[in-house]
């Protein structure tokens, strides 16, 4: 049952031309073209463009699943009636919640594959096996973290246009504020107040460092750590509230 | 045999009581139609026999079994519903649709003889959100099917269909009534139907089941048709 429904899932994905344009899209284009305006440039860490950007292009990916593909989803299933028609159906909830994160991992799994290989052949990425394999270990965590994240913030949601103004207001606060799109650094003082207050910057920095193996335990990534811990056991909580209030 | 009992059922939501105290029984191959003015509890009726609301007071057993201390997927598997609106997966195609469900309900029937029984061919590769009110109905319907349900529940079904679609919904209903005895409860707010296909008629006015009565009865009782039953009956 669980591959059936993932089959249909992948193919339903497959036919959303929004979802399609703003993860797999969007992303990897404004990555070439940021890379043909700033790649010659040495950003915090010494690092480069490619070894900067590859992971916050990917994380800009994942979020892009999660919210639109997966939370955004939800709320769509939820408002048009979907989800009602489906619970009536002997369909387990696990099965059907099971399919959706595989779908997203794999969205997302899609992308870190595609930004790494755009990185390589573009703008001289170094891929290094045990590198590779650890970031993606700790992609997948942050797949996690957004996913739980998701799911509790558009539970909280009983009108798909304002889930969908709510998806393109956070898609910009997040890109701006969360250092994917340029240094944070150069942004005005409130935005670097506003930065400090959004998860996907904290999981940018913590991705950044963990790729190219600059990754410490300091004040600062205790900091983020921290915070994205605490912002999952808040979700978790608004999760288990929001179930007691559904009838099995 | 008793498919559905229901006992002194009580809901609100808020400070507004839907249902008082109301009682139901439908037994197996009976078609029963519940009817009252827009807001009376009707659909919040059907969603609580479908299991997907929950109720503050009374019983409700379907298949002989109290669905508060039962199994709910078990349940399932013997009801089929017809909401309004109707609504599926929008990016599917009504093919793969009927695949998707018959998965759900790990059913034996056939896809290419569903698509046949309901004249689904012209319309097998057309996604679900592309067809009329009519055909989503019928394909809602066929749906339904799949699973050979014991219950089967209607909400609206015929709403803003035109007259050739509704006679067609009908003949499927009745259809399966004949051939697999299974229990059909609908609602309407077309009389016509209901004097036409329904075996019993429950009214639900201020939250209980003001009158429940075989169709025939009530038109024995001296009312010349059902819509003026209704009309005599139900104040706005």
């Amino acid at each position: 049952m669980l591959m059936t429904q993932l089959k249909y899932d992948l193919l339903m994905f497959s036919r959303e031309l929004f979802y399609l344009v703003f993860t797999i899209v969007v992303p990897p284009v404004t990555y070439l073209f940021m890379g043909q305006l700033f790649g010659e440039q040495t950003y915090a860490g010494n690092l480069n463009y490619a070894e900067t950007y590859t992971p916050s292009f990917i994380l800009v990916i994942t979020f892009t699943v999660v919210f639109f593909a997966f939370g955004f989803d939800q709320v769509m299933q939820r408002t048009t009636g979907v989800e009602k028609r489906i619970s009536i159906s002997p369909v387990s909830k696990k099965i059907l919640l099971l399919s959706s994160i595989i779908r997203a991992i794999l969205m997302t799994s899609f992308g870190f594959v595609l930004i790494s290989v755009i990185g390589y052949l573009m703008y001289d990425l170094q891929l290094r096996f045990w590198s590779v394999i650890l970031s993606y270990g700790f992609f997948i965590l942050l797949n996690a973290v957004l996913l739980i994240l998701a799911s509790a913030i558009y539970s909280f949601f009983q009108r798909m246009n304002s889930a969908l103004v709510f998806s393109i207001v956070i898609f910009q606060v997040v890109i701006f504020t969360g250092g994917l799109a340029m240094p944070i650094r150069l942004m005005p003082n409130f935005i670097q107040v506003v930065a400090d207050f959004n998860p996907l910057y904290h999981m940018n920095n913590l991705f950044i460092a963990i790729w190219n193996g600059q990754f410490s335990l300091d004040s600062q990534t205790l900091l983020s750590s921290g915070y994205l811990a605490l912002l999952v056991m808040v979700a978790l909580i608004c999760l288990h509230i929001q179930n007691k209030r559904k009838i099995g | 045999m008793n498919i559905v009992e229901v006992h002194n059922l009580e809901k609100s939501y808020g400070s507004n009581q839907v249902l008082r105290g109301l009682n139901f029984q439908a037994q197996a191959g009976e078609i029963i139609g519940v009817i009252g003015k827009n807001g009376a509890g009707k659909s919040t009726f059907l969603e609580i026999l479908m299991t997907i609301k929950d109720y503050d007071g009374g019983h409700v057993v379907l298949f002989q079994k109290d669905i508060q201390e039962s199994n709910l997927d078990q349940i399932r598997k013997q009801i089929s519903v017809v909401l309004q609106p109707t609504q599926f997966y929008k990016t599917l195609k009504v093919e793969e649709l009927l695949k998707l469900f018959k998965a759900y309900y790990r059913s034996n029937i056939k896809i290419h003889q569903i698509i046949m029984d309901f004249q689904l061919e012209p319309h097998r590769k057309k996604y679900f959100d592309n067809l009329s009110g009519g055909w989503k109905q019928i394909v809602s319907l066929a749906i339904a099917f799949l699973s050979e349900p014991k219950l089967l529940i209607l909400d609206e079904p015929t709403t803003g269909l035109d007259p050739h679609m509704r006679n067609m919904l009908w003949t499927y209903i009745t259809n399966y009534n004949t051939r697999t005895g299974g229990t059909v409860i609908l609602t309407t707010h077309n009389m016509e139907e209901i004097e036409m296909y329904c075996d019993k008629v429950m009214l639900i006015n201020n939250g209980i089941n003001e009158v429940f009565d075989t169709t025939s009865g009530i038109l024995a009782s001296g009312f010349p048709s059902v819509h003026e039953f209704y009309l005599q009956k139900v104040t706005i």
